[in-house]
């Protein structure tokens, strides 16, 4: 069943690209996130050689929005010289947006709609902007409706006292402390489940909790994704993903690595830091989730028959995908719902996997995906399956490190892990391999890639 | 009958309308016989009872491009400029004098003798349409606005905004035409033929007027007062001074006749001042040179590069191999033009200088509004760059711009050629090394070819096409079309040491150090060939901007490949051991600050030179004739003998596009005409007897003075 007969409607990827990644509001805070897409999209363009005009269209995943580029993908598609006549559309899955975008071309491909897509994601977390407390919009808009010198100079006082009120509200409250009249921060917002209102943080302290994963395992996780990371960084492997940012308008930088793995990172480092969302009982630090990040990644995706027509070479084909749900204050599992639909509709055996990339959240996350699918009890209760997946072989889980050490631009990760597989697949003559994610909501998203010679 | 249907004359609803459209031509021109058909249509409305008159064109993209230069460039004499004048004095001015109102509807370029006409108008409309430019460009031809222009433009939009377009020839968009009050409405083209009858509806009650400029606000009142008017003429001045260094005169004579009749009820009387003014400056070379560089840059326009026909290939990518000055330069050029460009270099720092050099031109533009930040972004995400051959496989032109060397160029190239298509140009951007030896390292010979840029790229107009004894028709053709494409004039030249345009330079590079030899100061011998030959910058900044070292480098090369007839002087040794490289280091014969400005000479550079302070010991003539008339001498020989280009015309063109030899001159060969060869070769014979055999006339310029025989 694993060796799935090949077929002209199969499909491939041919190439892909990103940008470096770099925790938010270092060297890349001032890039927009069109021109961190473009960045990516022209080097896609120009690695695989690819003539614009054969693109049927352009799906990027982006969860943003910038109010400048709402339709980010069609900016970003017009910028790198996509042809006028290609449309473009973003699509938002939250922390899958960008494998949704994947997963959409595929669906194209497969069913004969087009042959070509561009797919990938784009986010500058950086650029998230504060949003004005509906206290002061309201002023906004009253000082928009005055008509005479006298209604303007009232609402402006209104506005003084607002602003007064913010100020005393800054001091005497909490950071992110919610009030009247503080700016919202939608980066904070974003990174709060809307139907349960906790933060992605607490789902991870929750599932901590559950799984009784202690503070040192995840710990120990976050060192070797450093390590890793690191690793491939001196191996020249990451740079093989990597297309550098020339930081505008004085060019006086170029950022070509990542801005997040710490060389000699250890456990001490790391055993110092606070746990943030749950001072007392909780395990989950800064040192073992991922960061906020900015940063772009792009696939080509063809038609096996168009490809071969073009005379691309092939590096993978799309072997299956699937988006699971769950609890959302559990989303962190999302992946352990996800795999085994998208492992069935591939025909594959859990153990055929060579190699998974499951993005890392938080270590706690990845570590209750592991032994939830290693659980027999887990998964016939849960996932309704005949008994446990197995164990993942730390060995080929996350080789070249993940979002812990590298950063997760939420509307990125999901090209950003399906490249790093497709890559990596090759690297080591691997056949199959998994790109997984768990996605702020509840939800998780798998997708199965088989190489191609 | 043709004529009869250039201009017609329909009627509808009791208005009339007087319809431009030339048969059998692009553009509307107001030539004899079309003058004498408006003629005949101004005599049929006077005894006509329309209510309006309308002037419009049925061309798109043109309303009237102006007189008809091919004429103007047939006339010789005071008097036939005259009579063609008066003649056309007399047509406006019984337009202008038709009783019904007029209005005229422009929906195009309306240059010269068409701006002229539209100011006889009662009312002017225009179009909002890009193509739509109003303005007097004959100062750039070397005359003046000779159609009722300098007299009637100043009355309707006042004297700064009428000074500024007649003394510098320039146009205006719909936009800017509002704003002066050259139109009294802007309408979108689309609307326009709709919406201009309904204009002229409502002026016909107002009836005829002849427009005023009324000065808003207070500083406009009193610049536009018989005492602010002093100011602005006297300042206007100062800037012709500054911009033509007096060489060309028909600004000041513009400048002459608005100052004479600005405010002069006496139509008839101003325009025969007009006359005057025109007539002084039309006659003179200077006219003529201008107006035959026009013709030279028009039939450009019309070249293929080649003989026979012979199709450019589309190109939609380009690629450029170094992005330092050049290759940054050659890439921001052409995404300017829409082209995509992919940089490869060695590293990202390269690549980075490459990015800011096109950022830093169009950050100007944007500034200066000429951009909006959306068109900026839109032109910076034409460059992309890497440090591999990612992108070449769908390359059309490759552009080698890398350093200076022979054996890398081929190595390069061929490297390049393997991953671009089997079929792709590369061209290189030599300015010393032999085209025909790189082409060996293309695997398809055909397919190379020089194009050669001059620095900086983006203001230096020329590019010389260098076709190898190998190079295809179609790979010359694509490079010629693609050369205009990125909005350059280009010329073909065969290749041989230098080319043409340095080839011409060296000889006067290297007659300006044995100036420098013979006791003459650095300053006083540039400030001879700006201020009185009319040079952008004499030899020795010029020699600084290419850079010592190069200069240096080059000259012993020419010394290998020319023989006798270049003299190494002694001081380019001295100089190759002295660590003065030029402008790029602060330090050449002038020095330069840390923003490259020049700040003078410093006084240590003849010491460091092994030479004593400057005695001055020869006339400006000497010193003038000697730089000149040995760039003659090697373009005699590069033309006649080594074919090198194939016309003078290529010579002059390339010349004033490459080194801003003066254009009031005509070019170099030009030049020379005028001299006469006899003329020149005695000179060179006595300052080759004074000087050295390199200044000795060389074979086919002795051949055409002593068959007194000139260059075209």
């Amino acid at each position: 069943m694993s060796n799935a007969n090949k077929s002209d409607r199969d499909v491939v990827l041919v190439e892909g690209v990103r940008t470096p990644f770099a925790k938010a509001g270092t060297k890349l805070k001032d890039v927009h996130p069109a021109e961190l897409g473009r960045t990516a999209l022209q080097e896609l363009i120009a690695r695989s050689n690819l003539d614009t005009e054969v693109v049927d269209e352009v799906i990027i995943g982006n969860t943003g929005n910038p109010s400048d580029a709402v339709n980010i993908s069609r900016v970003v598609a017009l910028r790198s010289g996509i042809p006028l006549k290609t449309p473009a559309f973003s699509v938002h899955r939250n922390c899958a947006s960008a494998m949704e975008s994947i997963t959409l071309g595929y669906e194209k491909i497969k069913s004969g709609t087009s042959d070509v897509i561009v797919a990938g994601g784009t986010e500058s977390m950086s650029q998230l902007p504060l949003l004005m407390p509906p206290a002061i919009v309201e002023i906004f808009g009253k000082l928009g409706a005055a008509r005479t010198t006298g209604q303007r100079l009232s609402v402006l006082g209104q506005l003084l006292k607002a602003d007064l009120k913010q100020i005393v509200e800054m001091v005497t409250t909490s950071p992110f402390a919610q009030t009247p009249h503080k700016p919202r921060i939608s980066v904070m917002e974003g990174l709060t489940d809307p139907f349960k209102g906790i933060n992605m943080g607490q789902t991870a302290e929750i599932l901590a909790k559950e799984f009784g994963i202690s503070r040192e395992e995840q710990d120990r996780f976050a060192v070797r994704s450093h390590a890793r990371a690191v690793a491939a960084q001196k191996s020249g492997r990451m740079a093989e993903e990597i297309t550098p940012v020339f930081l505008a308008p004085k060019f006086k930088e170029v950022v070509s690595e990542d801005i997040g793995p710490r060389d000699g990172q250890s456990m001490e480092q790391l055993a110092k830091l606070k746990p943030f969302f749950d001072k007392k009982y909780g395990t989950i630090t800064a040192g073992n989730s991922c960061p906020i990040t900015d940063g772009a990644a792009m696939v080509l995706l063809m038609s096996r028959e168009k490809a071969k027509a073009l005379g691309h070479k092939l590096v993978a084909r799309i072997r299956s995908y699937a988006f699971a749900g769950l609890e959302p204050e559990r989303m962190g599992l999302g992946p352990a719902y996800s795999t085994p639909i998208a492992l069935k509709r591939a025909g594959l055996d859990f153990k055929e996997l060579g190699l998974v990339e499951l993005n890392e959240a938080f270590a706690a996350q990845v570590i209750a995906c592991e032994k939830a699918l290693n659980s027999d009890e887990f998964c016939k209760e849960k996932l309704g399956l005949s008994g446990k997946l197995g164990e993942i072989d730390p060995e080929i889980l996350n080789v070249n490190g993940g979002a812990i050490a590298l950063g997760h631009p939420v509307g990125t990760t999901g090209t950003r892990i399906v490249l790093t597989l497709m890559k990596e697949m090759q690297k080591r003559n691997v056949q199959f391999g998994l790109a997984t994610l768990c996605i702020g909501g509840g939800q998780g998203g798998s997708v199965i890639l088989e190489r191609e010679d | 009958m043709s004529i009869q249907e250039s201009i017609q004359l329909k009627e509808k609803d009791g208005i009339a309308f007087v319809e431009f459209d030339l048969v059998g031509e692009k553009v509307n021109k107001l030539s004899t016989p079309v003058m004498m058909r408006f003629k005949e249509v101004v005599e049929e409305l006077k005894k006509s009872s329309f209510k309006a008159v309308v002037l419009k064109s049925n061309k798109p993209g043109i309303f009237i491009a102006g007189a008809d230069i091919e004429e103007i460039k047939k006339l010789k004499t005071k008097e036939d400029f005259k009579t063609v004048i008066d003649q056309a004095h007399q047509i406006f001015n019984d337009f202008e004098d038709l009783p019904m109102p007029t209005v005229a509807v422009v929906n195009g370029a309306c240059m010269g003798g068409g701006c002229e006409l539209i100011l006889t108008c009662d009312y002017r409309v225009c179009s909002d349409d890009k193509s739509t430019k109003i303005g007097l460009p004959e100062v750039q031809l070397g005359i003046i606005p000779g159609f009722g222009g300098c007299v009637r433009l100043p009355r309707v939009v006042g004297l700064q905004a009428s000074l500024d377009i007649i003394l510098a020839g320039k146009s205006v968009d719909s936009r800017k035409a509002k704003k002066i009050g050259l139109v009294d409405e802007v309408i979108p083209a689309e609307l326009i033929e709709e919406r201009s009858v309904d204009f002229v509806n409502s002026i016909l009650s107002k009836g005829k007027r002849k427009k005023r400029f009324q000065p808003k606000g207070m500083m406009n009142s009193v610049l536009e007062s018989a005492l602010g008017r002093g100011m602005v003429f006297s300042q206007a001045r100062k800037m012709v001074m500054k911009n033509s260094k007096g060489f060309y005169p028909a600004p000041l004579s513009a400048l002459d006749v608005v100052k004479k009749t600005y405010g002069m009820s006496n139509r008839s009387k101003a325009l025969q001042i007009e006359l005057e003014g025109f007539v002084k400056v039309a006659v003179t070379d200077i006219s003529k040179n201008l107006i035959n560089l026009f013709f030279m840059m028009e039939s450009v326009k019309k070249q293929t590069g080649v003989k026979g026909d012979v199709k450019p290939r589309k190109v939609k990518k380009i690629a450029v191999l170094g992005a330092g000055t050049m290759g940054g330069g050659i890439a921001q050029v052409a995404a300017d033009k829409g082209f995509f460009v992919r940089m490869k270099d060695i590293n990202n720092d390269s690549l980075a200088l490459g990015y800011k050099q096109a950022q830093s031109i169009w950050s100007k533009k944007l500034k200066r509004r000429r951009l909006t930040k959306h068109e900026f972004a839109e032109k910076m995400s034409h460059i992309t760059g890497g440090l591999d051959y990612a992108g070449f496989g769908n390359v059309d032109v490759a552009v080698e711009a890398i350093v200076e060397d022979m054996k890398i160029k081929k190595a390069v190239i061929a490297e390049t050629a393997k991953h671009m298509p089997q079929d792709a140009i590369i061209a290189t951007n030599t300015s010393s090394l032999s085209v025909t030896e790189m082409a060996e390292a293309h695997p398809h010979p055909e397919n190379f070819v020089g194009m050669h840029f001059f620095n900086p790229v983006d203001k230096m107009p020329l590019v010389e096409v260098i076709r190898g004894p190998r190079t295809s028709d179609e790979a010359t053709a694509t490079i010629f079309d693609l050369s205009k494409k990125m909005g350059k004039t280009p010329v073909v030249v065969k290749d041989g040491p230098g080319f043409l345009v340095n080839r011409l330079l060296m000889p006067y590079m290297i007659e300006a150090m044995f100036l420098l030899e013979d006791g003459m100061a650095i300053e006083k011998v540039d400030r001879w060939y700006t201020h009185k030959f009319g040079m952008p910058m004499g030899p020795f900044r010029l020699m600084d901007e290419v850079g010592l070292d190069v200069c240096v480098k080059v000259v012993k090369i020419f010394r290998e490949s020319l023989g006798e007839r270049i003299q190494v002087p002694e001081v380019a040794h001295t100089l190759s051991k002295s660590d003065r490289l030029g402008k790029k280091n602060g330090k050449g014969f002038y020095q330069y600050d840390s923003n490259g400005k020049e700040t003078g000479v410093d006084s240590s550079v003849y010491k460091d030179l092994g030479l004593g302070q400057p005695t001055n010991p020869l006339t400006e003539k000497e010193c003038l004739e000697r730089g000149v008339f040995v760039m003659i001498n090697e373009a005699a020989l590069a033309l006649i003998e080594d074919k090198i280009v194939e016309t003078p015309q290529d010579v002059d063109l390339a010349m004033i596009m490459g080194t801003g030899f003066p254009p009031f001159r005509g070019g170099l060969l030009r030049y020379a005409d005028s001299l006469g060869s006899k003329y020149v070769v005695e000179e060179l014979e006595m300052y080759a007897t004074k000087c050295g055999p390199r200044l000795k006339p060389t074979t086919p310029l002795s051949q055409m003075a002593a068959s007194s025989r000139s260059f075209y």
